[in-house]
């Protein structure tokens, strides 16, 4: 059993049998529907959407308390474990300050805190390659400048069908610019330094799938890709023919946003890679 | 004034001030007939209006003043053409006037080989103006000009007798111009730029004979026949820069000359780039060739400068001091003082004032509320209203560039005779400024949407003249006489579709017209059509049409915006 107990928060949305492979910790986010909050991760997307359009307001989500995460990080200290939390980014969430104050409260020095700078597929992604190196028995300090290095090279791009939820949640970031926009556009948004921005603005859905699979590096070894999709099934199916196309050999992993995303986002496709591998 | 047998041969700042004055009158007369030249018979900024306007703006500042020398009332007359400059015909005569100040700088009189040599000089000019300069155009008519002139100053003794001279090339070279460019010959015609120059030295000429109290000349007799000809600077397929037995400044003794082959060759960016490396500057031409002239004292630094844009051929250095030396017969060369257009420092972003980000800021030009409305919801910062009715003054665009709080500016003329005005607001502006090649609103839209404040102005220029190049565009609006384009037969007042400078359908309704236009443009990988209506289409003509285009196309996304622009029914962007 390794010795570093790695922890998530629940956006990432890994599938159950990783989770229970590599002894993944999931501190939940909430979703707070009128009369009713519940924990994300605990439902699955379509269940979610159904919930979410018979629910005449869009819910709020919260953050997961230092508490939460407090009572994790006490647990595995207890246990003789360091801790790896890495988390959705803090761009978007506060979800990393409260680690951070968990943390403090529980013992700084054997706690590493990674702001993802991403959430869904793309922490899945550094979660996973985390969970990998703390198996294989990396030390941690090796698997925090892993995941430094490996955060800047993920490149996490979405086309959401509509800047409705976006905009009501207030995560637009820079996409905030594009409200204003009489022309119909299909913006492809990315994660940039932690935040929303604007990869590029087109104007029909089949062109922004094409534009998603023209950024995908050539097939190499250490190549990673993903789908993300929420509610968005024929969208989906073409750009995993389009990146089918393009790297014939390559296994495609298909990410569902987990509740608090979706219910930021909206029905969305999209795409997450390594930008460039060494 | 020096007199001789009536005859003028000197000039006075005062008589070159009310030359320009009786030419700008007299052209103000003549506009109409050139501008009744006009390829495309569709309601356009047209020439003699770009020009009548251009000289105007001279004049206005030139009332203004009095018993100056002859330099400065040409650089009085350079100055305020070049920032009143519009179309590309405006902008090539405010060229001219640039050049020959840059002649006469320094001058309290001119006698008749000055001014042949400031003429020379604003030969010079007007092609640097030009990055693709066309065969057939105005600038044939210039050349022409001052080549007879150059002739004529062996022989002639007066002002008079050498306006006469000029005038006469230039008929002859006008009467050639269809042969230079199909288009014109295709037509019939000759060019209207190049009238209108014949039109401007028919004015000065009438102003000499005036001050000489002889009688006035005729003016040019076949001027009415000669119709249908378009703009200067369009689509022709030469691109090459002829300047024979240039003048030059003992400063910069090497004339040195070259072609550059490169995928993707900006002639301004190597204009800028060489600039500083001397003068009679000649960039021309266009990726995969760029031929590149240049009067230096550092001709190896050009070389290699010229190396970073691509592969160089041809390449060929004369020291001109020893031609000079060996051919030059009468006096030497004016040293040519400097007479530059002074540079307007760009307004300082105040604490005030919105912060752009990536201190980027993008003018466009458009005309119609809702146009207007969505250039600025796609991030547009200032909108300078013009296009098809009236091309903006160079001074419009420089105002709008210079009130962008940003140091880095994007233009977007949307219109091919926009495109030289915006390259000389750039020049005027101390800031760094590109000028995206949109020769049509829709390509403009393009364009912006490719707009990213995160990356540089180079790759912002790069992606956005993409774009503008992958979408198609149509226009529809009247036509405003008679023509026979392309196998296009159309009545006055037909309705006509336009695509890409093309003449594609001509039709008895608006309805028709439309329908057969985006029967044309449409492919069957298109997916989206936007339509934009203009002022006078009533807005439920306009669903109806929506309706209709919907059953002829299923597959099609139709989005219907109101562009509330003058003169234009529809204007069409497809992806």
């Amino acid at each position: 059993m390794s010795q570093i107990k790695i922890v998530t928060d629940s956006t990432a949305f890994l599938e159950k049998d990783v989770l229970e492979r590599y002894d993944i910790e999931v501190v939940p986010l909430h979703v707070n529907f009128t009369g009713e909050s519940i924990l994300d991760g605990t439902i699955d997307s379509a269940a979610f959407f159904d919930k979410l359009k018979k629910s005449s307001t869009i819910p709020s989500t919260s953050q997961p308390s230092p508490g939460d995460f407090a009572r994790i990080f006490k647990e595995s200290i207890e246990e003789g474990k360091e801790i790896i939390a890495i988390l959705i980014s803090s761009g978007i969430s506060g979800t990393v300050e409260s680690a951070k104050t968990a943390a403090k409260m529980v013992d700084p020095s054997r706690i590493s805190i990674i702001d993802s700078l991403s959430t869904s597929g793309g922490l899945a992604f550094l979660v996973s390659a985390a969970a990998q190196a703390a198996e294989e028995g990396k030390a941690r300090e090796k698997i925090v400048a892993l995941l430094e290095d490996l955060k800047n090279k993920l490149q996490v791009l979405f086309v959401p069908e509509s800047l409705h939820y976006l905009k009501k949640g207030g995560r637009i970031g820079g996409a905030q610019a594009l409200l204003g926009t009489i022309l119909q556009i299909k913006p492809i948004l990315f994660f940039s330094e932690g935040k929303i921005e604007v990869y590029e603005k087109v104007r029909t859905m089949k062109k922004a799938l094409h534009r998603l699979a023209d950024e995908l590096p050539p097939a190499s070894a250490g190549l990673q890709v993903a789908i993300l999709t929420a509610e968005a099934e024929e969208s989906t199916r073409m750009l995993k023919e389009l990146v089918r196309k393009r790297l014939p050999d390559q296994p495609i992993k298909i990410y569902e946003l987990s509740p608090v995303i979706a219910t930021h986002v909206g029905p969305v496709v999209g795409l997450v890679f390594i930008k460039h591998t060494n | 004034m020096k007199q001789i047998d009536d005859d003028i041969v000197f000039l006075r700042g005062d008589d070159l001030r009310s030359m320009i004055l009786e030419a700008s009158r007299y052209f103000d007369a003549h506009k109409e007939s050139i501008n009744e030249l006009n390829v495309f018979p569709v309601p356009d900024g047209d020439t003699g209006t770009n020009m009548s306007l251009t000289m105007k703006a001279a004049a206005g500042e030139l009332q203004k003043i009095e018993s100056l020398p002859i330099g400065e009332v040409a650089q009085v007359t350079a100055q305020s053409s070049l920032l009143g400059a519009r179309g590309n015909s405006g902008v090539i005569l405010a060229q001219l006037f640039r050049g020959i100040a840059r002649g006469l700088s320094g001058k309290e009189v001119a006698d008749l080989s000055e001014m042949g040599r400031a003429f020379q000089y604003g030969i010079v000019h007007a092609y640097n103006a030009v990055s693709k300069p066309v065969e057939g155009t105005i600038l044939t008519v210039a050349r022409e000009i001052a080549k007879g002139s150059r002739e004529a100053l062996q022989t002639s003794l007066s002002f008079i007798d050498l306006l006469r001279v000029a005038i006469d090339s230039g008929r002859k070279a006008l009467e050639q111009t269809p042969e230079l460019l199909p288009v014109l010959k295709e037509a019939g015609v000759v060019d209207a730029g190049g009238l209108g120059l014949i039109v401007f030295l028919e004015g000065c000429l009438q102003s000499m004979l005036k001050k000489a109290g002889r009688e006035q000349d005729a003016a040019y007799p076949d001027r009415r026949t000669m119709l249908h000809v378009r703009d200067p600077v369009s689509t022709g397929e030469k691109k090459q820069a002829i300047v024979h037995d240039e003048e030059f400044n003992p400063d910069y003794p090497y004339c040195t000359e070259m072609l550059i082959k490169g995928e993707c060759l900006t002639v301004h960016e190597i204009r800028r780039a060489l600039e500083r490396w001397g003068d009679s500057l000649i960039v021309a031409g266009g990726s995969p060739i760029v031929k590149v002239h240049i009067h230096t004292a550092h001709p190896g630094t050009v070389l290699e400068t010229c190396l970073i844009y691509g592969t160089i051929h041809d390449i060929k250095i004369d020291n001109m001091i020893d031609q000079y030396q060996e051919t030059r017969q009468d006096g030497a060369p004016e040293g040519g003082g400097e007479s530059k257009v002074k540079k307007i420092p760009g307004a300082k972003p105040s604490v005030e004032e919105r912060r752009l980000p990536g201190d980027m800021g993008v003018v466009t030009v458009s005309s119609g509320k809702g146009l207007e409305d969505i250039f600025i919801s796609l991030g547009a910062d200032k909108v300078v209203s013009g296009g098809q009715s009236m091309n903006p003054a160079v001074k419009d665009i420089a105002e709008a560039i210079m009130q962008i709080p940003a140091e880095k500016i994007i233009v977007l003329p949307n219109n091919s005779n926009i495109k030289l005005s915006a390259e000389q607001a750039a020049e005027l502006i101390e800031k760094e400024i590109m000028v995206v090649d949109t020769n049509s609103i829709p390509q403009g839209l393009a364009a912006l949407l490719a707009l990213n404040r995160k990356k540089t102005l180079q790759e912002n220029y790069a992606s956005m003249c993409r774009r503008a190049g992958q979408v198609k565009s149509g226009e529809i609006t009247y036509a405003t006489r008679r023509a026979a384009i392309d196998n296009i037969r159309v009545e006055k007042g037909n309705i006509i579709g336009l695509s890409d400078g093309r003449l594609l359908v001509g039709k008895k309704t608006l309805k028709e017209a439309a329908i057969a236009l985006v029967g044309k443009i449409i492919a069957a990988e298109d997916e989206i059509l936007s339509l934009f209506y203009g002022q006078e289409v009533p807005v439920d003509e306009a669903q109806k049409l929506v309706k209709e285009l919907h059953l002829r196309y299923p597959q099609l996304e139709i989005e219907l915006q109101y562009g509330g622009q003058p003169l234009y029914y529809y204007l069409l962007l497809v992806e």
